[in-house]
């Protein structure tokens, strides 16, 4: 693949820094579930909190190809320090995107700066792949919208400081969800529980509340009615980072299986001699690789600036590169046998973080659905 | 008040190799930049940052490849960089001592830095003498393995910590103009930033012929002659200590023992 000058320094920078500063902590956070901070901080003095925060505001403004070899650096190293920054980038992007000059005045140039952090509210317990059918709802009340709803999954959600929400001007209206910016310490906002789950334990997921919370009118991102189509655009550059997370998940599995197959011995042989192993690491590489291809062609597509082709390119690079993550972890596991299965190795933790990969930001069945609406319709 | 970074791109070998005459065979082989120069690199970034008017200058001696090296340092904050490269050198089997100080050398005579900072040691070649000899040749005070620095730029006085051998450490001022060989730990080296990368390919790199530097092809010539390369015989003598922690711990305690490690 060609690259530019840039493009592979700014690389080579993001891997020596995921194997130098994530590789090592990764275990204990996902252990303690706990989110490593320091590490966001050396991110912000990277400049990768502005990946998509315009030049102007101070942010890096990376194209789409250098987003999505971030992405894959970054999940090479921890996959949840690279989904943190990834909603990050959702926030700023979507501020930066919608916002009037006042609102990205306000909250751009701090952001790409590392804090305040952003989290993105699209989900609801009801509303999960069809998020038309949400309930939260942000009523206009003279010069405030006041928001009520409960939003699910929220990366970032206890961490963040500032929240792009999606909810209904109408409650009875379907068409009428926008996009707003709820500042955290808003009156009325407050954190769920935090999320016990099988991976991505060093990510903080919660539940949001919006009791009666009061925002100024200002708040409100894009016109009534254009909330959904606006995170839809926004999503199909988050599918082609989910994609690019993908590559890297699964490329540390298929580095670490080929260290370990080659000094493991039975059969008075390392076990990289014996067939059976070559061929499983064989159909790694290989699924490695073509998930690789598809999410850099995803992202050349955006560059060029084609919104359909890009958002048929990134279900596709989505769906193939996500499913391949947990194929290829699987193996990982496989090749290590015993020692796999236990925390002494770190395959046992790609293999438990690879699942999400093919649940957010769109599950497999929703990017089959998109990728086959594009083909017939 | 400007500083002169020596940096080198140097090659890192791959587990596994294989030797082709006297030389690493070069499919074996990857580049990178020298880990003593890392340090040199943010010394000098640090002084620009907490001095006024200081001028971070990275200079090089190599192929148009290293440019990628090079401007690894200016992405980390050196201002601009000089290349020196010339068909004679890429004819040169290899370039010792001498021939890279006498090509520094007129680097400095060009620049006029009042300080320089250079790695203790190449990772490769390991010479770790280029600095020194360079100090000699233009006339420069020089302190070599030093792993603190102070810098008193108004007047013109660099004093250093430099680590000597058996732990001992030893405080000296050096005067400016003067060349530093640089510890590695002597700071924390910074990863790039992506707006400094991003700058970095908008800096200058100026290559320089010896033309430009006023020096002809014998500068390669050497008196040194590799006659040979090979991979010395190793022998693996591993003890492997089984059981409990306690049982192992005396066993070991009787290795140390035995060897007149513990009494």
């Amino acid at each position: 693949m060609d690259f530019t000058s840039e493009q592979e320094a700014v690389r080579d920078v993001v891997r020596e820094f995921a194997v130098e500063e994530l590789r090592p902590v990764a275990a204990e956070c996902d252990a303690e579930q706990a989110f490593p901070e320091d590490v966001w901080d050396d991110l912000a003095d990277m400049d990768l909190t502005g990946l998509t925060v315009p030049e102007g505001y101070g942010g890096y403004d990376a194209d789409p190809v250098t987003y999505a070899l971030i992405n894959e650096e970054l999940a090479y190293g921890m996959l949840s320090v690279a989904t943190a920054l990834s909603v990050h980038g959702l926030a700023t992007s979507c501020i930066a995107e919608f916002g009037s000059e006042d609102v990205k005045d306000e909250w751009l140039p701090e952001m790409a700066t590392g804090r305040p952090v952003g989290a993105f509210a699209l989900s609801e317990p009801q509303a999960g792949s069809n998020p038309a059918e949400m309930s939260t709802v942000a009523r206009r009340d003279g010069d405030e919208f006041v928001v009520d709803g409960t939003k699910q999954w929220i990366t970032n959600g206890k961490r963040s400081d500032v929240v792009i929400l999606f909810a209904k001007t109408d409650r009875d209206d379907p068409g009428s969800v926008t996009q707003f910016l709820v500042p955290k310490d808003t009156d009325g906002v407050s954190v769920g529980k935090k999320e016990d789950k099988l991976g991505l334990r060093a990510s903080d997921t919660t539940s949001l509340e919006f009791d009666g919370a009061r925002i100024p009118a200002e708040y409100q991102l894009t016109e009534e009615g254009r909330g959904l189509s606006a995170a839809f655009s926004i999503l199909t550059g988050g599918r082609i980072a989910i994609g690019a997370q993908s590559v890297g998940l699964a490329q540390s599995a298929l580095d670490a299986a080929l260290e370990y197959s080659q000094e493991r011995e039975q059969f008075d042989q390392p076990i990289s001699d014996i067939q059976t192993i070559r061929h499983k690491l064989a159909d790694m590489q290989t699924k490695v690789q073509a998930g690789r291809l598809l999410t850099y062609d995803a992202a050349r597509k955006k560059a060029s600036g084609d919104p359909q082709a890009t958002a048929m390119a990134a279900s596709q690079a989505k769906l193939f590169s996500s499913e391949s993550a947990i194929e290829v972890a699987n193996e990982a596991v496989q090749i290590h046998g015993g020692y796999g299965y236990t925390t002494d190795f770190p395959v046992e933790r790609l293999y438990r973080d690879a699942k999400i990969l093919t649940i957010y930001e769109g599950t497999s069945e929703i990017q089959k659905k998109i990728i086959a609406r594009h083909l017939l319709d | 008040m400007k500083v002169l970074v020596t940096v080198k791109e140097v090659a890192a070998v791959e587990d596994e190799f294989e030797i082709d005459g006297t030389a690493i065979d070069e499919a074996y082989l990857e580049y990178d930049l020298n880990e003593w120069d890392d340090y040199a690199i943010e010394e000098g970034v640090q002084i620009s940052e907490s001095e006024d008017d200081v001028e971070v200058v990275s200079v090089t001696i190599g192929p148009e490849r290293s440019e990628e090296t090079i401007r690894m340092a200016l992405a980390k904050g050196a201002d601009r960089a000089v290349r020196v490269w010339d068909d004679s050198l890429e004819d040169a089997e290899m370039l010792d001592v001498e021939a890279k100080t006498n090509l520094l050398a007129a680097v400095v005579e060009e620049e006029e830095p009042d300080l320089v900072l250079s790695g203790v040691q190449a990772d490769d070649d390991g010479f770790g003498a280029t600095g020194v000899s360079l100090a000699d040749e233009v006339g420069f005070e020089w302190a070599a393995v030093v792993n603190d620095l102070e810098l008193d730029v108004e007047g013109g006085v660099a004093s250093v910590r430099r680590e000597l051998e058996g732990g001992v450490e030893e405080l000296t001022d050096v005067d400016l103009p003067a060349v530093l060989t640089i510890q590695t730990g002597i700071n924390e080296p910074r990863y790039a930033s992506l707006r400094g990368i991003r700058q970095a390919q908008r800096k200058e790199i100026k290559p320089m012929t010896l033309d430009d530097l006023g020096l002809s092809a014998d500068v390669a010539e050497s008196d040194l002659e590799i006659v040979d390369m090979y991979e010395p015989e190793t022998e693996s003598d591993a003890t492997l200590f089984e059981g409990s922690p306690d049982e192992t711990a005396g066993q070991l305690a009787e290795v140390l023992r035995d060897g007149g490690v513990g009494q």
